[in-house]
Protein backbone atom coordinates (compact mmCIF):
# COMPACT_ATOMS: atom_id res chain seq x y z
CA UNK A 1 0.00 0.00 0.00
CA UNK A 2 1.38 3.51 -0.86
CA UNK A 3 2.31 5.86 2.19
CA UNK A 4 3.43 8.86 2.83
CA UNK A 5 6.05 7.43 5.77
CA UNK A 6 9.22 8.80 3.80
CA UNK A 7 8.27 12.12 3.50
CA UNK A 8 6.78 12.31 7.13
CA UNK A 9 10.03 10.74 8.34
CA UNK A 10 11.90 13.42 6.56
CA UNK A 11 10.13 15.99 7.56
CA UNK A 12 11.15 15.34 11.08
CA UNK A 13 14.32 14.29 10.36
CA UNK A 14 14.07 10.59 11.42
CA UNK A 15 15.99 7.89 10.15
CA UNK A 16 14.42 4.51 9.49
CA UNK A 17 15.86 3.31 12.64
CA UNK A 18 14.99 6.35 14.45
CA UNK A 19 11.13 5.27 13.66
CA UNK A 20 11.48 1.66 14.38
CA UNK A 21 12.65 2.63 17.63
CA UNK A 22 9.57 4.54 18.33
CA UNK A 23 7.37 2.43 16.95
CA UNK A 24 9.34 -0.74 18.62
CA UNK A 25 9.61 -2.75 15.63
CA UNK A 26 12.89 -3.55 13.48
CA UNK A 27 13.65 -1.09 10.90
CA UNK A 28 13.46 -3.87 8.54
CA UNK A 29 9.78 -3.43 9.44
CA UNK A 30 9.67 0.60 8.47
CA UNK A 31 11.20 -0.19 5.41
CA UNK A 32 9.00 -2.73 4.77
CA UNK A 33 5.48 -0.38 5.04
CA UNK A 34 7.74 2.72 3.65
CA UNK A 35 8.65 0.99 0.41
CA UNK A 36 4.25 -0.70 0.39
CA UNK A 37 5.47 -4.32 0.39
CA UNK A 38 4.08 -4.46 3.71
CA UNK A 39 0.86 -3.47 5.27
CA UNK A 40 1.10 -2.81 8.73
CA UNK A 41 -2.01 -4.01 10.59
CA UNK A 42 -4.74 -1.79 12.27
CA UNK A 43 -3.05 -1.21 15.74
CA UNK A 44 0.21 -0.52 14.34
CA UNK A 45 -1.55 1.93 11.57
CA UNK A 46 -3.22 3.56 14.88
CA UNK A 47 0.35 3.94 16.50
CA UNK A 48 1.56 5.77 13.45
CA UNK A 49 -1.00 7.79 13.38
CA UNK A 50 -0.53 8.75 16.70
CA UNK A 51 3.64 8.91 16.34
CA UNK A 52 2.73 11.56 13.66
CA UNK A 53 -0.49 13.36 15.00
CA UNK A 54 -2.24 12.27 11.47
CA UNK A 55 -5.43 10.16 10.43
CA UNK A 56 -4.01 6.45 9.11
CA UNK A 57 -5.82 7.80 5.78
CA UNK A 58 -3.82 11.14 5.18
CA UNK A 59 -0.59 8.64 5.97
CA UNK A 60 -1.75 5.74 3.64
CA UNK A 61 -3.21 5.87 0.16
CA UNK A 62 -6.03 4.06 -0.53
CA UNK A 63 -5.03 3.35 -4.08
CA UNK A 64 -8.60 2.80 -5.53
CA UNK A 65 -10.29 5.77 -4.65
CA UNK A 66 -6.76 7.54 -6.52
CA UNK A 67 -7.56 5.29 -9.27
CA UNK B 1 15.71 -14.10 9.10
CA UNK B 2 17.90 -13.64 12.37
CA UNK B 3 20.84 -11.81 10.77
CA UNK B 4 20.64 -9.00 12.89
CA UNK B 5 18.41 -10.76 15.70
CA UNK B 6 16.78 -7.62 17.74
CA UNK B 7 13.72 -8.63 19.71
CA UNK B 8 13.81 -10.40 23.02
CA UNK B 9 11.34 -13.45 21.41
CA UNK B 10 13.93 -13.77 18.52
CA UNK B 11 16.61 -13.96 21.35
CA UNK B 12 14.96 -16.62 23.51
CA UNK B 13 14.07 -18.64 20.18
CA UNK B 14 17.55 -19.07 18.84
CA UNK B 15 18.69 -19.77 22.39
CA UNK B 16 16.44 -22.51 22.69
CA UNK B 17 17.03 -23.84 19.19
CA UNK B 18 20.94 -24.04 20.34
CA UNK B 19 20.25 -25.20 23.37
CA UNK B 20 17.68 -28.27 21.96
CA UNK B 21 20.45 -29.06 19.25
CA UNK B 22 22.76 -29.85 21.99
CA UNK B 23 20.50 -31.84 23.80
CA UNK B 24 19.68 -33.67 20.70
CA UNK B 25 22.82 -35.10 20.36
CA UNK B 26 23.50 -35.74 24.16
CA UNK B 27 20.25 -37.42 24.62
CA UNK B 28 20.79 -39.21 20.80
CA UNK B 29 24.12 -40.83 22.57
CA UNK B 30 22.57 -41.29 25.87
CA UNK B 31 20.03 -43.46 24.61
CA UNK B 32 22.15 -45.34 22.21
CA UNK B 33 24.35 -46.04 24.94
CA UNK B 34 21.87 -47.37 26.45
CA UNK B 35 20.19 -49.97 24.20
CA UNK B 36 23.93 -51.29 23.71
CA UNK B 37 24.64 -51.97 27.19
CA UNK B 38 21.26 -52.98 28.49
CA UNK B 39 19.32 -54.34 25.60
CA UNK B 40 16.09 -52.63 26.12
CA UNK B 41 13.36 -54.80 25.16
CA UNK B 42 9.13 -53.85 26.03
CA UNK B 43 7.74 -50.95 27.75
CA UNK B 44 11.07 -49.51 29.47
CA UNK B 45 12.53 -49.31 25.35
CA UNK B 46 9.58 -47.01 24.34
CA UNK B 47 10.68 -43.95 26.77
CA UNK B 48 14.40 -44.38 25.79
CA UNK B 49 13.63 -44.05 22.62
CA UNK B 50 11.59 -41.13 23.23
CA UNK B 51 13.99 -39.37 24.70
CA UNK B 52 16.31 -37.70 21.54
CA UNK B 53 12.94 -36.68 20.36
CA UNK B 54 11.71 -34.32 23.51
CA UNK B 55 14.19 -31.43 22.73
CA UNK B 56 12.46 -31.67 19.35
CA UNK B 57 9.24 -31.22 20.41
CA UNK B 58 10.45 -28.45 22.80
CA UNK B 59 11.68 -26.65 19.82
CA UNK B 60 8.41 -27.16 17.76
CA UNK B 61 6.51 -25.50 21.49
CA UNK B 62 8.82 -23.09 21.02
CA UNK B 63 8.70 -21.84 17.62
CA UNK B 64 4.44 -21.41 18.67
CA UNK B 65 5.53 -19.42 21.46
CA UNK B 66 8.05 -17.49 19.50
CA UNK B 67 4.89 -16.38 17.06
CA UNK B 68 3.03 -15.68 20.18
CA UNK B 69 5.50 -13.91 22.02
CA UNK B 70 6.85 -11.72 18.85
CA UNK B 71 5.88 -8.00 18.87
CA UNK B 72 6.99 -7.13 15.53
CA UNK B 73 4.00 -8.39 13.37
CA UNK B 74 6.50 -7.73 10.10
CA UNK B 75 9.17 -10.40 11.58
CA UNK B 76 6.43 -12.59 12.70
CA UNK B 77 4.93 -12.78 9.08
CA UNK B 78 8.66 -13.44 8.14
CA UNK B 79 8.84 -16.28 10.02
CA UNK B 80 5.27 -17.75 8.97
CA UNK B 81 6.52 -17.29 5.72
CA UNK B 82 9.44 -19.61 6.50
CA UNK B 83 7.52 -21.97 7.92
CA UNK B 84 5.42 -22.68 5.43
CA UNK B 85 8.05 -22.71 2.84
CA UNK B 86 9.39 -25.57 5.68
CA UNK B 87 5.77 -27.55 5.92
CA UNK B 88 5.93 -27.31 1.66
CA UNK B 89 8.76 -28.84 0.84
CA UNK B 90 8.29 -31.33 3.36
CA UNK B 91 5.29 -32.35 2.09
CA UNK B 92 6.82 -32.22 -1.34
CA UNK B 93 9.83 -34.33 -0.72
CA UNK B 94 8.22 -36.87 1.35
CA UNK B 95 5.23 -37.25 -0.65
CA UNK B 96 7.55 -37.78 -3.78
CA UNK B 97 9.97 -39.93 -1.97
CA UNK B 98 7.07 -41.93 -0.58
CA UNK B 99 5.61 -42.71 -4.60
CA UNK B 100 9.17 -43.38 -5.12
CA UNK B 101 9.39 -45.97 -2.56
CA UNK B 102 5.98 -48.00 -3.55
CA UNK B 103 7.06 -47.76 -6.84
CA UNK B 104 10.26 -47.57 -7.89
CA UNK B 105 11.65 -49.13 -4.94
CA UNK B 106 13.59 -46.55 -3.59
CA UNK B 107 15.35 -46.72 -0.89
CA UNK B 108 13.37 -46.49 2.57
CA UNK B 109 13.42 -42.77 3.61
CA UNK B 110 13.08 -42.86 7.87
CA UNK B 111 10.54 -40.93 8.97
CA UNK B 112 13.58 -39.41 11.63
CA UNK B 113 14.43 -37.40 8.45
CA UNK B 114 11.26 -35.33 8.58
CA UNK B 115 12.55 -33.05 10.92
CA UNK B 116 15.48 -31.97 9.74
CA UNK B 117 14.18 -32.03 6.06
CA UNK B 118 11.48 -29.34 7.80
CA UNK B 119 14.69 -27.20 9.05
CA UNK B 120 16.39 -27.23 5.66
CA UNK B 121 13.29 -26.24 4.09
CA UNK B 122 12.80 -23.23 6.13
CA UNK B 123 16.46 -22.40 5.92
CA UNK B 124 16.22 -22.79 2.14
CA UNK B 125 12.94 -20.22 2.25
CA UNK B 126 14.84 -17.79 4.58
CA UNK B 127 16.87 -15.91 1.82
CA UNK B 128 14.43 -16.07 -0.53
CA UNK B 129 11.37 -14.21 1.83
CA UNK B 130 14.20 -11.95 3.08
CA UNK B 131 14.77 -10.61 -0.43
CA UNK B 132 11.63 -10.47 -1.14
CA UNK B 133 11.37 -7.28 1.26
CA UNK B 134 15.01 -6.02 0.74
Amino acid sequence: MKNRLKVLRAERDWSQADLAERLEVSRQSVNAIETGKFDPSLPLAFKLARLFGLRIEEIFLDEEQLG
Amino acid sequence: MFCSIKSPAQRRFVRVCWMSGGLVAVLAVAAAAAFRLWHLKGLLAYPVAVLPALPILWVLIETGRYLALEKDEFQRNLMVQCLLGGIGGTLAVTTVWGYMEDFARAPRLDLIWVYPIFWLFVGIAMPVVYRRYR
